[in-house]
């Protein structure tokens, strides 16, 4: 007989494992389709400082693969495929993936984000010669030499803060006249001696040969242009919610699925949670959060359908 | 069989005189997407036993594999035969990505 789940969540990050967890321990036959490991973006964060329980901080993967594990150990399944395709509007849902097609009678998208680029030619082709979405991944390639980091959020400072441990130089660039990050990181990034600030600009193009060796720079207020060497940038502007595969049948804001704090989506027995809803604050406290809820609703909707 | 690590050595042994195709994992100790994928890499080494050895080479200890190699982010994942090198990927964010390289050239 073809199997049958009662959920299925798409992506392994933290708001997909809690869903697991607390899914499998309502009963709940469940399965994780995660298309590399355990974690999502918190795999790829260095040190994990804001997520209650560890007061010494943890390793974002590591507290990602905890969070795999916990989930299960109640039973909750991962099969390690990537989706191609959902079929969500039937009673039973379906996955194309990487490994065959999978069914459940409901869907939890945890699919999460991604960085967002800053659209400017070229800026594909000089990915990782020059031009970098991650600092605690390809920083250390930046010993000693001087790089420019892109935007003025939390990310954006901690970012500069873990490249100015490694760097020569390390120049923020931000379209504001000041951070947006929260105050903890403003005093250890004025502090440090090798990180300079360039405010109300933004990078107008990439300089390069073979790999990056500048950029210049535009004035949002006068329109001036600069060029600014550099060996390395490293973009930090925000991210993108990854939702190609329910565009078209599952209401967006901006990208975002719409879905309130019960995480319910426009679709029956569809629901959202992380990084990927509508919401004010992406954590993984908030997205742990979300797969919680998400439990009480699904089994409220298993047992009405 | 999980993937196995190996230095220049064995690299110039089993990669570069060898004959059979097999895939090597350019990595370092910190770098954190080289983590993530690791899980995923003994998983394919699994699969595909007995048809192509997953390797893996830490660029700080073998940084004269990766400059010849010219690598320029990690991981990279390169397939070799009979010692060239016939394609690589950087950084896949999926299994299927890992296997589709391998698939390509099976």
């Amino acid at each position: 007989m073809e199997q049958i789940y009662d959920v299925m969540i798409v992506g392994g990050g933290p708001g997909g494992y809690t869903a697991a967890m607390y899914c499998a321990r309502a009963g709940l036959h469940t399965v994780v389709l995660e298309k590399l490991s355990a974690g999502g973006q918190a795999a790829l964060t260095e040190w994990i400082d804001n997520y209650p329980g560890f007061e010494e901080g943890i390793e974002g993967f590591t507290l990602g693969d905890k969070m795999r594990l916990g989930a299960e150990r109640f039973g909750a399944e991962t099969l390690y495929a990537e989706v191609t395709a959902l079929s969500l509007e039937d009673r039973i849902k379906t996955a194309q993936t990487s490994e065959g097609p999978v069914k459940a009678r409901a869907v939890i998208l945890a699919t999460g984000a991604n960085p967002r680029t800053l659209n400017l030619p070229e800026e594909e082709l000089l990915l990782g010669r020059g031009v970098h979405y991650c600092a605690t991944c390809d920083g250390m390639f930046y010993k000693g030499k001087t790089v420019v980091v892109v935007g003025g959020g939390n990310s954006a400072a901690a970012e500069a803060l873990v490249l100015s441990r490694i760097a020569k130089k390390v120049i923020v660039v931000h379209r504001r006249d000041h951070l947006r990050a929260t105050k903890i990181y403003h005093e250890p990034l004025m502090k440090a001696e090798n990180v300079e600030f360039r405010w109300n600009s933004t990078v107008e193009e990439l300089l390069h040969d073979t790999k990056l060796f500048g950029v210049t720079l535009k004035d949002v207020n006068t329109g001036e242009r600069t060029q600014v060497d550099c060996d390395g940038l490293f973009v930090s502007i925000g991210r993108n919610p990854n939702t190609e595969l329910v565009q078209g049948v599952v209401t967006l804001d901006r990208g975002y699925v719409v879905a309130d704090e019960s995480t319910r989506t426009n679709i029956a027995g569809v629901f959202a949670v992380g990084d990927v809803r509508t919401k004010a604050l992406r954590q993984v406290a908030t997205a742990v959060g979300d797969g919680a809820t998400a439990s009480h609703y699904v089994e409220e909707y298993l047992a009405e359908h | 069989m999980a993937a196995i690590d190996i230095n220049q050595e064995v690299f110039t042994k089993e990669v570069e005189q060898g004959t059979g195709m097999v895939l090597v994992d350019f990595w370092a100790p910190w770098c954190i997407h080289c983590r993530r994928i690791a899980p995923v890499l003994d998983q394919v080494a699994q699969k595909y036993e007995g048809r192509v050895p997953v390797l893996k080479v830490n660029i700080d200890e073998e940084p004269e594999l990766a400059r010849k190699y010219e690598i320029k982010r990690i991981p990279t994942l390169t397939v070799f035969r009979a010692g060239e090198a016939l394609g690589s990927i950087e950084e896949p964010d999926s299994k299927a990505k890992i296997e589709a390289l391998i698939e390509e050239y099976l």
